[in-house]
């Protein structure tokens, strides 16, 4: 669905984007996790044929940037960082630019249907510049999926947003997974991407890992579950330790974590060995390392790098 | 080149406009008060004729076109001077399109509007042609409203000699034909400066720039330096759509997309 090879941008002196090579399935959402200046906007601009590339090149529904920009323009709806909507005229105005000049053919009938899907039917005729943020932002989503693209880009769709705008245009972006669209998702929100990605690329310039958030967390911390015990003794680490399946143990204050594999397949095991050893198991779980504790680590660790 | 897609961008234009009550006003203002100085003036003559200075060229003058030596002193000066205004009244289609073009672009930056429409299949043209007719139309509407106007208004205040100088195939022809070359020329003149530079004021000074030129010519015309005739205005008509072809060309050829997006803050 979308497929970049080697994508590089360079402005003057400064390397904007280099060599980003990425394949994004069709019907997934796809996170794009970076700091300001990262290259994120520059990617999504060359992938949606705004700004041409200076090395690699990308196809998107199945169509080659460079060589085939207007059909790509035809199959994707961008939502850019900003609303970018003209103030002075109506919801219906505003959207029926972008309908036609999309060529929908049903021009009435799609506004109308986004205007409701959005709850902002009701403000139809009012100029979109006394709406507040949010109501935009969803008129903006409403204009980028008019012409019923395949493929979306959103651009930081919650930035800027309050708490209550965010989550309705959260849910929305969950819906729209429910219609097979694929999904390119920049976004600085980790807990957002965490929610709503099936699988996120960290990018700094280059691409730093590709991958499912699980996998992301797992593959950097692996996995490990807290047990809580009601008395603590130096032994109970021994004993566990031990056992073939645990890669590590650190003793806490109040039990243990320990490190294993498959916490599913070996978490009786490790019960018993405790219960065996007289110890009293009050609880168990697994560990969750959120993903801005592994954005932070993979952004430490490229900075060691590039250092 | 798709023509839908330019109907819709000059219509947008038209919309965005009619909302904005400066640019509206401003769309009217100068054609009204080119229209109530020659009327105003042939009103003078009628009704106050005892009011008005003395003749500018009186009888017997050697050099007179045989239009305005057959007629008599009071209706050759109140020729002569609306002569002049008819020059003004061709311009109008020339200084409009230049101020309202000059916004087109920055305007879309401002409200951060350009990467959403620039994402359609729009091509660079397609916009770019669809901005100057937004702002080329409404002005050459509002001029030849203003030409008609003026003609029926002269019918009936002025007396037939008169008319028939005033409304005289030059003026028709130049309104028809050369006020929207000028027109278009100038539009295209407004868009480059709005996507050159990123200050709408800057550009509104570039663009007022480009009068210079045109009121040069007035100047000329006026001061009896160049003499305007029909076939004159004919034979420079190739030429003035050669100029546009070429302002069009360059319009698009300079249009820096990426610059626009990346660089303008």
């Amino acid at each position: 669905m979308i497929r970049a090879k080697g994508l590089s941008k360079r402005f003057g002196d400064n390397l904007a984007v280099d060599d980003v090579s990425l394949e994004v399935r069709q019907g997934e959402v796809f996170g794009f996790l970076g700091p300001n200046g990262a290259g994120k906007t520059t990617t999504v601009r060359m992938l949606t044929t705004l700004v041409a590339p200076t090395g690699g090149t990308a196809w998107v529904n199945g169509h080659q940037i460079g060589s085939a920009d207007a059909q790509v323009r035809a199959s994707v709806g961008l939502l850019t960082e900003a609303p970018g909507l003209y103030p002075r005229l109506t919801a219906v105005e505003n959207l029926g630019i972008y309908a036609e000049l999309h060529g929908v053919e049903d021009v009435p009938g799609q506004v109308r249907r986004y205007l409701t899907l959005l709850e902002l039917w009701d403000r139809r005729d009012e100029p979109v510049g006394g709406f507040s943020k949010g109501m935009q932002q969803k008129l903006a989503i409403a204009r980028a999926l008019l012409h019923e693209p395949p493929a979306l880009f959103l651009d930081e769709p919650t930035a800027a947003l309050d708490p209550e705008a965010a989550r309705v245009v959260r849910d929305f972006v969950d819906e729209l997974r429910g219609e097979g669209r694929t999904i390119f998702l920049c976004t600085h929100n980790l807990d957002e991407a965490d929610r709503l990605c099936d699988r996120v690329a960290v990018i700094r310039q280059r691409l730093i890992r590709v991958d499912t958030p699980a996998n992301l967390r797992h593959g950097l911390y692996g996995r490990s579950v807290r047990v809580r015990l009601a008395k603590m003794t130096p032994a109970l680490e021994d004993i566990v330790a031990a056992l073939p399946f645990v890669r590590s143990v650190t003793p806490l204050e109040s039990g243990l974590r320990v490190a294993l594999d498959e916490p599913e397949t070996h978490n009786p095991d490790l019960v018993r060995a405790l219960v065996a050893a007289g110890a009293a198991v009050q609880y168990l779980e697994e560990e969750a390392h959120s993903l801005e504790q592994v954005y932070f680590d993979l952004m430490a660790e490229s900075r060691e790098a590039a250092a | 080149m798709n023509l839908s897609r330019i109907r819709v961008i000059t219509r947008k234009e038209w919309l965005d406009m009619r909302k904005n009550k400066m640019v509206l006003g401003m769309m009217f203002l100068l054609p009204l008060v080119m229209v109530a100085m020659i009327l105003g003036t042939a009103a003078a003559f009628r009704y106050a004729p005892e009011q008005v200075s003395d003749p500018l060229v009186p009888d017997g003058t050697p050099g007179l076109p045989p239009a305005l030596a057959e007629m008599d002193t009071e209706d050759r000066t109140l020729a002569l001077l609306n002569d002049q205004y008819m020059f003004y009244l061709l311009i109008i289609p020339v200084s409009l399109p230049v101020y309202i073009a000059s916004y087109s672009i920055i305007g879309e930056k401002e409200t951060r509007s350009l990467e959403p429409i620039l994402a359609t299949p729009i091509s660079t043209s397609e916009l770019l042609i669809g901005k100057i007719l937004g702002a080329v139309l409404p002005a050459i509407v509002a001029a030849w409203v203003s030409y008609l106007l003026t003609a029926v208004g002269i019918y009936f205040l002025a007396s037939r000699p008169v008319f028939l100088y005033l409304i005289r195939p030059i003026w028709t022809i130049g309104m028809l034909i050369h006020s929207p070359l000028f027109a278009l020329i100038s539009g295209a003149g407004g868009v480059i400066a709005s996507s050159r530079v990123n200050d709408p004021r800057a550009a509104q000074q570039i663009s007022a720039l480009l009068l210079v030129p045109l009121i040069g010519a007035s100047l000329l015309v006026l001061m009896g330096r160049v003499y305007l005739d029909t076939s004159t205005l004919l034979w420079v008509t190739p030429i003035i759509i050669a100029l546009n072809a070429g302002i069009l060309w360059l319009t698009v050829r300079i249009f820096q997309r990426e610059t626009i997006l990346t660089r303008w803050r």
